[in-house]
């Protein structure tokens, strides 16, 4: 389990970071939210020890994180490349000698890698050769070859053509099957949510919405939406009831104080002026999710 | 296909952190950067062609002058005389010839009378016939002989008539000319050849320094503003302290402008040994020993600066602005060096860098004490210590600067 615990780091006036603290346990993949500026990166970059925190700590398994950790670490930076005039197999075996391992070691795990990304045939070319979905790749086989015993990622998918985009998630399918913590960082929301086991969510700096995409959507808030034979107009009149959208004979309703039985009253009044097509609960998107977090 | 990731569970974070242990990096990560750093060079095709070029042109402007030597050796005349006196004459004029050339040689042919000897001249056989005329000797030509063999004779002639003359007044040649020889001596101990040697072997230790401290500094610079340009930087630093790999690029650059100045000089000086100039190779010796420390605290003094001045650009196109500063120093250390005079030159060999130019230079003309190079060197060890804090300092702060140019004073400011 990867843990972040109240780090704050500030750049000259500005708090980047402010007291942010979440887990990413052990097999789970953790969508990092918020939009530009939020603080999204200088916590991954406190993560990987490239940034100091102000105060807080990070930690791996309960220990404070040290360099031979954070080796075991795969990261992928926001900005991210490989030396543009170095062929890929090389340049590939000389970061995985920098995690530590040997020549022979990691080459067999890099030609493995090329192998599955379909890439087995490019590796002796310079990489501003290839094209950008291959460097991409290239990419994503420099986060992950040091065996990584946790994935920190920057917006992985920014940038990444669909084929990538199911490779790149196949892959960490993989890694949290194998028990491997991921976090990863995305403005893609929908991606988010069909992947992520829980969301953090970061607002100038802070952490203002955590948890699984059920627990989020569990807002306090109940809404309903109903569609009724002609006009739906006199739902305004009813008690306990705001109505939020409003369109000839369907209607977007939230019940104040979450109450079952104010819905089920209305839903009878309804049934009393006519016939009742749909009366459903709406669940909130993601999107609508993180505005009302973010706004 | 398998991942070979760790399994899950509890256990498993234990054991991937243990193996974290053995398979991170110890403290060798410098060293694969340095590695990468010479790799990288070695396999440049513009640097080999260059390299190449260079020792083409050292070779052969050695083998040339070594060439020149070999034709031009080898002084052969030949003299036809028809009488034992001309032969032991010629033979003299031999011994003359010789003392000024080792292998320089006078073949003597011996005719039955002048007109045989004229004969062999005019057909081009003989470079001179000798000829006793009226009691004087008289040496035939076929338009002017040789001047240095007419010397030779000159000389072997007036030689054989002194001792024949001195004989007749009863006295001897050194009798004769005692107390007429006017010997000089040249107090300033200096040799003119020497001194040539002297000021032309310091001026290329100065501008082989020169040449490499500005490629392979502007090397490291882009090497490091290539890190940042392709935002691969970033991925290093996640995996290895930036200190490694600042150290790893200076140490690779060091080896790499270290070894290219050794195989130049190694080159000059082995060819060297094969020309006429092989006389001055031991009074080099000492110097050239001093020189190579010199070299290395010289550069690496700079090194860091250089890193600095990449860190400080985020593009290749930013670099001439943010190496200026380094560039200009050392064309005027350089200049300046050379213009130097007297005290102020003496002053200057202690002046970090500047010293790598001018300390072997005066080595080379000696009269140096032992402690003045130490002084000079540990000067520069100082200095370069200082130049490696601020400049890895800066490095530090701006390498994570990528959106566009970081000025000294920004970079002063940022947190590292």
């Amino acid at each position: 389990m990867l843990e972040i615990d109240a780090v704050t780091r500030t750049y000259a006036d500005i708090t980047a970071v402010d007291s942010v603290s979440f887990a990413v346990p052990a097999g789970a993949m953790v969508g990092f939210v918020g939009g530009n500026g939020a603080g999204k990166t200088t916590t991954m970059r406190i993560i990987m020890g490239i940034l100091a925190p102000d105060s807080g700590s990070v930690r791996w398994r309960g220990q404070q994180l040290n360099p031979a950790i954070r080796s075991r670490i795969g990261y992928m930076p926001e900005e991210r490349g490989l030396y543009p005039k170095q062929p890929l197999l090389e340049q590939l075996v000389y970061l995985a000698r920098l995690h530590g391992m040997s020549q022979r070691q990691a080459r067999e795990r890099i030609t493995a890698l090329l192998q599955r990304f379909g890439l087995g045939d490019r590796r002796a070319d310079k990489v501003e050769t290839l094209s950008l979905g291959n460097q991409q790749r290239g990419q994503i086989i420099a986060a992950v070859l040091g065996e990584p015993v946790a994935l920190v990622l920057d917006e992985p998918f920014s940038g990444l053509d669909p084929a990538a985009v199911d490779q790149m998630s196949a892959l960490l399918r993989e890694y949290t099957a194998a028990g491997v913590p991921v976090l990863f960082s995305s403005h893609q929301l929908d991606l988010v949510d069909r992947l992520c086991d829980s969301i953090v969510v970061l607002h100038d700096g802070k952490v203002v919405a955590n948890g699984t995409s059920a627990e989020l959507r569990e807002t306090g808030q109940m809404r309903y939406r109903l569609t009724v034979g002609d006009d739906a107009g006199w739902v305004r009149g009813h008690g306990g009831v705001r109505v939020l959208d409003l369109d000839g004979p369907s209607a977007v309703v939230e019940i104040e104080a979450a109450d079952e039985a104010i819905a089920q009253q209305l839903l009878r009044e309804a049934l009393g002026r006519g016939s009742v097509q749909e009366f459903s609960p709406v669940r909130p998107s993601l999107s609508e999710i993180y505005r009302g977090v973010a706004a | 296909m398998s991942l070979e990731t760790r399994p899950p569970g509890e256990a498993s974070d234990d054991a991937a952190a243990s193996q974290a242990g053995a398979l991170a990096p110890d403290h060798r990560d410098w060293a694969l950067v340095a590695s990468r750093e010479i790799r990288v060079k070695l396999t440049d095709r513009n640097f080999l062609v260059s390299t190449g070029i260079t020792l083409v042109l050292i070779i052969g402007l050695l083998g040339l002058q070594a060439f020149i030597a070999a034709r031009s050796g080898a002084t052969e005349y030949s003299v036809v005389v028809s009488s034992a006196q001309g032969e032991a004459i010629v033979g003299q004029a031999e011994a003359v010839l010789q003392a000024q050339e080792d292998d320089a040689s006078v073949s003597v042919t011996r005719v039955g009378d002048a007109a045989a000897g004229e004969a062999l001249v005019t057909e081009g056989d003989a470079d001179g016939a000798l000829t006793q005329r009226q009691g004087g000797w008289t040496l035939l030509s076929d338009g002017g002989g040789p001047a240095e063999l007419e010397r030779a004779l000159a000389d072997a002639v007036r030689q054989a008539a002194l001792t024949a003359n001195a004989e007749a007044a009863g006295t001897s040649v050194p009798e004769l000319l005692s107390g007429a020889e006017l010997t000089t001596e040249d107090v300033s101990g200096e040799d003119a050849a020497e001194e040539v040697v002297q000021i032309v072997a310091g001026i290329l230790f100065g501008v082989l320094f020169y040449m490499a401290s500005l490629t392979y500094g502007i090397s490291i610079a882009n090497s490091v503003v290539e890190e940042k340009q392709s935002r691969i930087v970033e991925i290093l630093a996640a995996v290895i302290p930036v200190r490694a790999l600042l150290t790893g690029k200076v140490l690779g650059n060091t080896l790499l402008a270290f070894g290219q100045m050794a195989l130049l000089v190694g080159v000059s000086l082995i060819g060297l040994s094969f020309t006429e100039f092989d006389r001055f190779l031991p009074m080099m010796t000492e110097p050239l020993l001093w020189y190579l420390p010199f070299f290395v605290a010289g550069f690496v003094a700079l090194a860091c600066m250089w890193a600095a001045a990449g860190a400080l650009a985020s593009r290749t196109e930013d670099l001439q602005s943010t190496t200026l500063p380094l560039t200009l120093t050392l064309v005027l250390v350089f200049v300046v060096a050379l213009n130097l005079e007297g005290a102020a030159r003496t002053a200057g060999s202690f002046v970090p860098v500047m010293s790598t130019i001018l300390m072997p230079m005066r080595l080379l003309e000696g009269g140096v004490g032992w402690w003045e190079p130490v002084a000079a060197l540990a000067a520069t060890v100082v200095f370069g210590y200082l130049t490696i804090l601020v400049g890895s300092t800066l490095y530090r702060r701006a390498l994570m600067q990528t959106q566009g140019r970081v000025t000294l004073r920004q970079a002063m400011r940022l947190k590292g």
